[in-house]
């Protein structure tokens, strides 16, 4: 790695305008194209930070800043177009968190990388709306907060309530949230509304270990712990009234429930064997990289195309997860309110992944391609008139679902052409850490942290007390900034602002 | 196996074919060769010495010579010849067979209607028809195409649709509710260069649209009806604790 | 591998690990009087991010073999064992750890270790954090008998 003072770093960094740095070739070696990232003021001292304390003299090892991951993911093989930083960017394993970049498909050199994916696999956001109103819900918050912590299992060593054996399992991983169709779990219009329609054709459950299905199995239906939660929110702001009602929301005041979750020990398990699988590959290809972490495969390797399609399995095991809790969430209202969730209107509005790869068709100067685009910690965000967005949304573009962190809001974007063309329809994911989870620990207190969720009128059921410091919103990053950054940006557009009122954690 | 089509056939022990069985196999290849397809001459039939050595190998020819696309599984095999003798007998006797057919097998028992519809006497071309069908997109408020039949297609459009009985009742049934939609400001992403052609493409993408929207309702009642037959969702709260 | 227990097997060890910085994650850090009790306090320390491990009962004991072609891949097989153990089946939830074969010459690395714990039972074993993997990043190991200096650091997917 070339140790550079902090001020010689930063002549390899422009700002572009108010919302976006350019890094130029050079700043890392062997970079095909160059990186950008968006932060504003706020988000851009945070970015600076982190690469001015690398560059303290002593440093070594340890984790590298985001800007300098996204730099080493620009010299991958393959890599088209730019290394893109989005606003909640922060260190991850290989790939910064946040970030996205794009290989071509019919490059032979091209690669695919786990860690441009995450541990996480399709780890995502689901959001349901209802017709209730606040004051429906208000005074019978407690039940309903603990009405859904009763129904859907939290926390480490959890086991999903579904039941389920290694056959229903292997079906699931293939067919994806068409499997929970047929089981009568959810709606037809819950596909509809879901990325990919809720399943990866691609996947095949036979390249996927053993380990991974033993773990996946007793954790189906589980929502795990971390940053994952159900939420019951409120409108509190609409940006864009057209857009919102095109998604069933007509005022504020009006109540939903945002899921976040992922594919649980199943994903961990095949990004951990495609990890292993992969340092070999590299040494037989000779695929140099400028980290050891980012791990890869050619595109059209065995390796490669096993990750694929085992992801791809994760993918869909990820769906089947967020739509076992989206029934369970229904059951918990439904048994509230004595109603059904038909009356309730509990349609899902859309479903997002934001850790996942998948071949797309963009233009690269003018021209179409076929391209692998690797989202971690980013989620598409497609304008208006893309033929791989529901009907329903056409006209107002993909919606995107920024999950808040505990006690703070969560936002809903919708994809615009501005986005399509400077980053290949990506946008951020949620807000990103800012402290450390042991900072986190030392600094904060729990009852200061749940003193101050109740004084916002914030219910919480939590499996671990450890984790409401780790996860306090302290700990990230400003979520309103990151999602006014994407709006001046252009690469979205704000419409609808969350508020929770009860949160369930892990 | 195969007693229907083969009796409809005419061949001679259709109740107790076997045709996993080799010999009974080449047999009714054979007579089907022999009495419906005929696609050698009689006296250069490889096929027919069914105890031949080379017997797999002529019927490899065979297979060859009348297209057969079937590989290996020799059940499917046999239901493909057997379907290409039913063809070849149909299209002999067609007009034997069509002397049977639905339409025809109906007619002497329903009374014979001659259509009497005035409409059929009109002269579609004459200028009268023209002014006629003018004169009532003017009373209807609807835009006249030059072709008069398009203009009475949607004219016959408008009658079935709102000036239909119940229409006429119930109208708020019938008439669309809602804010106009403007479309020519929220559409946005492209730009033909001519205001025309802009509005033009921005309605047809909104026809798209609509089709696309009938299709995936179209698709979702499929689903929902399938899931009446297979869906079965349960929970056991035995096999994971919930709650504290 | 169940094995009856003795009364030494009740024992615990003393604590030789912490949790170190990390934004997103965490970092482990362990050491002992030798590697194979650096590695084994490593195993320690990522249970004890699970949950509090002095609820942890000892009632059972399992087995589990890992393998690697270096330290470092050794480390972060024996860690994935354990957390496989931990993730399915058994359920098994650490308080003591016991390496019985530690083979760390030549081409093929092995350990062999003795897992004692209980399943892990919600209600009894408060919820920590959930492991998601365990990572190379940041991955340190010191091995330096002459000081008699045996630390380990990794960094796991939370």
């Amino acid at each position: 790695m070339v140790v550079r003072s902090y001020n010689d770093e930063l002549k390899y960094l422009e700002k572009i305008n108010n919302y976006c740095w350019r890094i130029k070739i050079g700043f890392q070696p062997n970079m095909k194209v160059e990186g950008c990232f968006y932060v504003n003021s706020a988000l851009e001292k945070l970015m600076l930070e982190e690469l001015r304390n690398a560059c303290r003299p002593g440093m070594v090892g340890g984790f590298l800043p985001g800007v300098k991951q996204i730099a080493n993911v620009a010299a991958l093989p393959g890599i088209v177009g730019k290394s893109v930083g989005l606003p909640d960017v922060h260190s991850g394993y290989g790939f910064a968190i946040g970030n996205m970049a794009a290989f071509d498909m019919n490059d032979p050199v091209s690669i695919v990388s786990p860690g441009g994916v995450g541990f996480d696999i399709n780890c995502g956001v689901r959001l349901l709306r209802t017709n209730l109103w606040e004051k429906d819900v208000l005074p019978v918050k407690e039940q309903l907060a603990q009405s859904l912590f009763d129904h859907i299992p939290v926390g480490v060593g959890s086991k999903g309530i579904i039941p389920m054996n290694a056959h229903d399992l292997e079906e699931a991983l293939e067919m994806g949230m068409d499997w929970s169709l047929r089981e009568g779990y959810i709606w037809a219009e819950d596909k509809e509304h879901c990325e990919e329609y809720g399943r990866m054709l691609n996947a095949d459950p036979s390249t996927v270990s053993m380990r991974a299905k033993k773990r996946g199995l007793p954790q189906l239906g589980t929502l795990g712990a971390g940053n994952h939660y159900a939420e019951i929110q409120i409108v509190d702001e609409i940006y864009d009234k057209w857009a919102a009602c095109k998604m069933g929301i007509e005022e504020k005041g009006q109540v939903c429930v945002m899921i976040h979750s992922g594919s649980r020990g199943f994903g961990h398990q095949v990004a951990t064997d495609a990890l292993v699988q992969m340092e070999k590959a590299m040494k037989r290809d000779n695929i140099e990289t400028n980290d050891r972490q980012l791990a890869c495969a050619r595109i059209h390797s065995e390796e490669g195309q096993n990750y694929l399609k085992s992801m791809a399995a994760a993918a869909n095991f990820a769906w089947v997860n967020r739509s076992s809790m989206t029934f369970l969430s229904r059951q918990a209202f439904a048994k509230q309110f004595e109603m059904s969730p038909d009356d309730l209107d509990m349609h899902v509005i859309y479903d997002v992944s934001h850790n996942i790869a998948k071949v797309e068709e963009h233009l690269v100067d003018g021209k179409p391609k076929t391209l692998l685009v690797h989202r971690k910690g980013s989620t598409r965000a497609f304008p208006p008139g893309h033929p791989l967005i529901p009907v329903d949304y056409q006209l107002t573009g993909q919606p995107v679902l920024i999950g808040g962190t505990m006690g703070t809001c969560s936002y809903v974007l919708t994809g615009t052409e501005t986005g399509m063309e400077q980053t290949f329809g990506s946008t951020c994911h949620g807000a990103g850490r800012a402290l450390s989870r042991a900072k986190s620990r030392r600094n904060l207190d729990y009852t200061e942290v749940l003193r101050k969720l109740d004084s916002m009128g914030i219910s919480i059921r939590v499996a671990s007390p450890k984790l409401v410091m780790e996860e306090a919103p302290e700990s990230y990053k400003n979520v309103t900034d990151v999602v006014n950054t994407c709006h001046a940006a252009g690469i979205s557009n704000k419409c609808i602002k969350l508020r929770p009122i009860a949160v369930i954690k892990g | 196996m195969f007693k229907r089509k083969l009796s409809a056939l005419q061949y001679p022990q259709c109740d107790f074919v076997n045709g996993k069985d080799e010999t009974e196999f080449r047999k009714v290849i054979v007579w089907l060769e022999e009495n419906k397809i005929k696609k050698y001459k009689p006296e250069s039939r490889p096929i027919s010495d069914i105890k031949s050595s080379n017997w797999k190998k002529s019927f490899e020819q065979y297979k060859k010579d009348v297209c057969c696309p079937v590989k290996s599984d020799t059940l499917i095999e046999l239901d493909w010849f057997i379907n290409l003798a039913l063809q070849k007998e149909y299209i002999q006797n067609k007009s034997k067979y069509e002397k049977h057919s639905l339409e025809i097998l109906k007619s002497p028992n329903t009374p014979n209607v001659v259509p009497d519809n005035p409409l059929d006497h009109l002269d579609f071309g004459s200028k009268d028809f023209e002014n006629g069908v003018k004169a009532i997109a003017q009373m209807l408020q609807i835009l006249s195409h030059p072709d008069p039949l398009i203009t009475l297609k949607a004219i016959s459009k408008l009658i079935c649709n709102r000036l239909n009985n119940n229409a006429i009742k119930n109208p708020e049934d019938y008439v669309i509710k809602g804010a106009p939609f403007p479309f020519e400001d929220a559409i946005k992403g492209y730009d033909l260069g001519d205001l025309v052609l802009n509005k033009a493409a921005k309605i047809l993408r909104l026809l798209y649209i609509q089709n696309l929207r009938d299709l995936q309702t179209k698709s979702n009642e499929l689903i929902v009806s399938v899931q009446s037959i297979t869906a079965n969702p349960k929970t056991d709260t035995k096999l994971g604790k919930v709650g504290k | 591998m169940e094995g009856s227990l003795m009364n030494e097997d009740l024992t615990l060890p003393e604590c030789k690990y912490e949790y170190l910085d990390h934004t997103a994650d965490v970092q482990l850090h362990a050491w002992g009087d030798s590697l194979k009790e650096a590695f084994e306090q490593c195993g320690m320390a990522m249970f004890g991010y699970m949950t509090t491990l002095s609820t942890v009962e000892i009632k059972q004991v399992e087995e589990i073999e890992a393998h690697g072609h270096d330290l470092e891949s050794l480390l972060f097989h024996f860690l994935d064992e354990l957390l496989f153990l931990f993730s399915c089946d058994a359920y098994l939830i650490c308080s003591k750890l016991v390496i019985t074969e530690f083979n760390i010459e030549g081409e093929e690395l092995m350990i062999r270790c003795k897992c004692y714990g209980e399943e892990f039972t919600l209600g009894k074993h408060p919820q920590g954090t959930e492991v998601k993997a365990i990572t190379y990043s940041a991955m340190h190991i010191v091995n330096e008998p002459e000081t008699n200096k045996f630390e380990v650091f990794v960094i796991i997917d939370i």
